[in-house]
Parts: C-alpha cells; structure tokens; sequence
C-alpha cells in the first residue's frame, strides 16, 4: 500500500538514463549498440546506469571470449566502465537463477537485485533505453 | 514546456515503424514539442535514398520527410550505424542520404536525451 507514494516520490527524483540489456552478448549487435550508448552518455558527464534482465545478464558471465566465435570481444569493454563514472549496474537475480548463472561476473561492482528493487531501481531514472 | 524526444530503432518495412511514425505525428497534431527523432541501430535505414517499398505498402520514409516539412521536425541519424549499413557520411552533399534527414553521432542522442521531459524508444 505504501508503493505508490514511494513511486511518486522515487520518481520525482527521477534523473539520468537507464539502458536496459536484454539480448545475450554474440547473437545480435544490440549489446554493442547498447554499450556504445553508455559510454557516450559517460564521456558526455550524463548519469547513466546499466540493467541486465532476461538473456542480457549473459553479458556479465565471466570467462567468455567471443573472439573464438570471430567476433569483436565487446565485453571487454565492460571492465573501463570506473573511467567513464558508470557505476550503477543492475542485475536481475530471478533472470540469473531462471539460467540457473551463478553471481559470477567479468567486472566488480555489479549489484544483483530482486525483481522489485530492479523495478524500483529502474523507476529512479527519466528515461530508459531497452536493447 | 514538456518535450518530447524518439527513438527509431525498426527498418522502413518494419509494423513496428508505422505504430512509431503514428504516436510522433498525434504527438505534432496534439501540439507537443518534439524535439527531434534519433535514428539508430536498423533505424538509420530510413535516411537511405536508394531504398524503394512497394507502392502498395507503408511509404515510411515519404512520411517521416513530409512530418519533417510539415512541422521542422529533426530527423537525426546515427552515422556510424548508418555507414555499418552502406549508408556513406562523408560528404555533406551525400546522393545516397535523403535531404530529409541530418547526420548526426550518438553525442546528438545525449542531448535530446538532456533536453527532453520524456525519451521513447521504439
């Protein structure tokens, strides 16, 4: 009963932009296109924070290597994310145990949340981008 | 004054284009300020000249030129997804980019995004 008043209130604060993975890393650009975006926003001094939910949380599995499927290992990048003052990144704990992924990721500072954190994590931003 | 900011990520021949250009241009009639339309990912392929629909189907980018006519709406794409897609940028008076639309780089999505009271994505 209290959630749509920590809504309204969550959401007046609201700023920066959310960008939401939901695609595994190798399958399709769309995790590139996705961290071209974080980083530029990044560069621009502009708040963003990272959401990985669904397949997308294969982005932050550690010991992948797309290079042996001739791919541009784009993860790697993930590890520069300090430089740029990225620091929110969000990760869904039903979408890891639903994959049956241990908390096991290629950067630090990842923070595995519950579905209703994520959502309320999510809530705190003005705009959102999904890829 | 609220504004509005949109995201195209859906090629021309896409469903999903149609339901896009359909909410931007009740966003014109109903008077709200949008600011500018970002093209990126397959979106960008609405900027190229040499695409040609069947004439029986949604002409998408005859109507993102004439929104862009109408109501100076920007039109903004992401050059380097659209030099990925064969759509060359580097000269200003490019024959295979429609006049319609303005080469622009991911910097362009941060400041819609800045300036806007709400960003979609479609």
């Amino acid at each position: 009963m209290i959630s749509i008043e920590q809504q309204s209130s969550s959401s007046a604060q609201a700023n920066g932009l959310a960008i939401i993975n939901s695609k595994a890393p190798f399958s399709s650009t769309h995790g590139k296109d996705a961290l071209d975006i974080a980083l530029i926003f990044g560069s621009f001094e502009q708040k963003v924070s990272l959401f990985f939910q669904g397949d997308g949380v294969y982005q932050l599995i550690a010991d992948q290597d797309g290079s042996l499927l001739a791919i541009k290992d784009y993860l790697k990048t993930f590890s520069a994310f300090e430089f740029y003052d990225i620091e929110d990144i969000y990760v869904c704990q039903q979408s890891l145990s639903n994959r049956q992924l241990d908390e096991n990721f290629h950067i630090d500072e990842v923070k595995v949340l519950s579905s209703i954190e994520f959502s309320a994590a999510l809530n705190r931003h003005q705009h959102v981008l999904r890829f | 004054m609220k504004t509005l900011a949109v995201v195209i990520t859906t090629p021309p021949y896409s469903h999903l284009t149609i339901t896009a250009l359909t909410y931007v241009e009740a966003a014109l009639v109903a008077g709200i300020n949008v600011i500018g339309v970002f093209f990126y990912q397959d979106g960008v392929m609405h900027a190229n000249e040499d695409i040609s629909i069947a004439s029986d189907e949604y002409q998408a980018i005859a109507h993102w030129q004439r929104l862009q006519q109408q109501y100076q709406l920007p039109l903004h794409i992401c050059i380097t997804a659209a030099e990925k897609r064969g759509i060359a940028c580097d000269a200003i008076d490019n024959d295979k980019i429609n006049n319609a639309f303005t080469v622009s780089g991911l910097g362009e999505l941060v400041e819609l995004t800045t300036k806007a009271s709400r960003l979609v994505q479609f």
